[in-house]
């Protein structure tokens, strides 16, 4: 099943862990918050099957509980 | 009236154990204050030692670059010129001011007393992730852990290591020497550790258990068998004579109670003035927590905002010193005797 993903923008803490576990997913602004760089964080693009596991990695790494997935899209 | 004797207040207590948390402590000895430094977590450091202790960090002054952990390390030896009591493991989780104007302060360990306190609570409080498997709860104060603070406890002992980042695999060689068996158990095969880490995992004897996920804990007090559940294909896998678990997932953070203090809080931060001060007299903040007009988080400006905050506390509680310190050169000398 599909996988969308996106950033919580208000809980994020920009303490950058995100990138390194997922470094095709996500990508930070320059005050260092996190986004999704699949659809500039709008989070209505299929993760593709490829980086699947890195999003897990993304997600259990992200103390803030930001990382939001979704098995449909997000807007 | 308080019964508590004037001894047992600290001059200052620090909230929150980070980079900033420890340079407040140990501007607050430069200002010849006692203290007390509190953080949920059982080691200084913060998210720098937590979350990303290889990291190199570029704009710390006087340091072209530096990895977080070492600037912990050089943090705490530098704290360590002066008395300050750590008070580590506990969370607080209420402050109440006192009639004489002090303040208890009560963590899920004992209660503090002191006549102020500095915020530098970063995020929050940082917990440790979970394994989640359902009857975890039940070996929690046995055999499951979630830090390691004596590796000679692990000294031929069976050792599973839950996880896969940088902690998990660094305690996985940490261990290797010392203990007897060290399984490392991952949903995946690759690991987001530091890549020299893992090339050294993969010549070590440590035994890695990929594609696997902990599926319960098996024993009587404290667990014995660790058993798995495939990542992808409906298999298990059992561990046996497990001596210790390890759960190495990660953290999260909270601000927690510190919402229920009486703070002005705005968008998740403690509002502060140019003193560093709250709205609540002797109380400041400091670091990433605080916010005011023009802030900037970074942990650059909390090193800037901790004299700032020691020193306007130092003349709270004794009106006669001045805001404004000597410089260290002539503290310190002083100190040593020359």
């Amino acid at each position: 099943m599909a996988q969308y993903t996106k950033v919580n923008r208000t809980t994020c803490i920009a303490c950058g862990s995100c990138n390194p576990n997922a470094p095709d997913l996500f990508n930070y602004t320059a005050d260092g918050y996190a986004f999704c760089t699949l659809d500039d964080n709008k989070g209505c693009t299929a993760v593709p099957d490829d980086f699947l596991d890195d999003l897990e990695d993304a997600v259990e790494g992200c103390p803030s509980g930001s990382i939001l997935v979704s098995d449909s899209p997000f807007d | 009236m308080s019964t508590i004797s004037e001894e047992k207040y600290y001059d200052t207590t620090i909230i929150g154990g980070g980079p900033v948390g420890i340079f407040t402590a140990f501007y607050a000895g430069m200002r010849e204050m006692s203290v007390n430094i509190i953080d949920s977590l059982p080691i200084l450091g913060g998210q720098l030692s937590t979350l990303y202790p290889e990291k190199y960090i570029y704009d710390i002054a006087g340091f072209p670059k530096i990895r977080a952990q070492e600037l912990i390390d050089n943090l705490i030896e530098q704290m360590e010129q002066f008395p300050v009591l750590k008070s580590l493991g506990e969370s607080v989780v209420t402050i109440t001011k006192l009639d004489n104007g002090y303040f208890e302060i009560e963590t899920t360990i004992q209660k503090h007393y002191s006549k102020t306190i500095i915020i530098s609570a970063g995020n929050g409080s940082f917990t440790p992730k979970l394994a989640g498997v359902p009857n975890e709860e039940h070996f929690k104060d046995a055999n499951v852990h979630y830090f390691v603070q004596n590796m000679d406890q692990f000294q031929s002992k069976n050792v599973a290591i839950l996880g896969g980042g940088d902690s998990a695999v660094d305690w996985a060689l940490m261990l290797e020497p010392i203990a007897n068996k060290v399984y490392l158990i991952h949903r995946r095969d690759k690991f987001r550790a530091h890549e020299h880490s893992v090339s050294q995992l993969l010549q070590s004897k440590v035994e890695i258990v990929t594609p696997y996920r902990p599926d319960r804990f098996v024993g009587d007090s404290k667990v014995e068998q660790v058993v798995l559940k495939h990542a992808k294909a409906d298999e298990q896998k059992v561990l046996n004579d497990i001596d210790d678990v390890l759960v190495n997932f990660g953290f999260i953070s909270s601000l927690g109670p510190i919402a229920n203090w009486g703070l002005e809080i705005k968008e998740q931060s403690i509002v502060v003035n140019s003193k560093m001060q709250t709205n609540i007299e002797g109380i400041y903040a400091v670091g990433d927590i605080c916010t005011y007009d023009g802030k900037v988080k970074l942990i650059a400006t909390g090193f800037g905002e901790a004299p700032i905050a020691i020193s306007n506390a130092k003349v709270s509680i004794n009106p006669e010193a001045t805001v404004q310190p000597q410089h260290s050169t002539s503290i310190m000398g002083a100190k040593e005797g020359f």
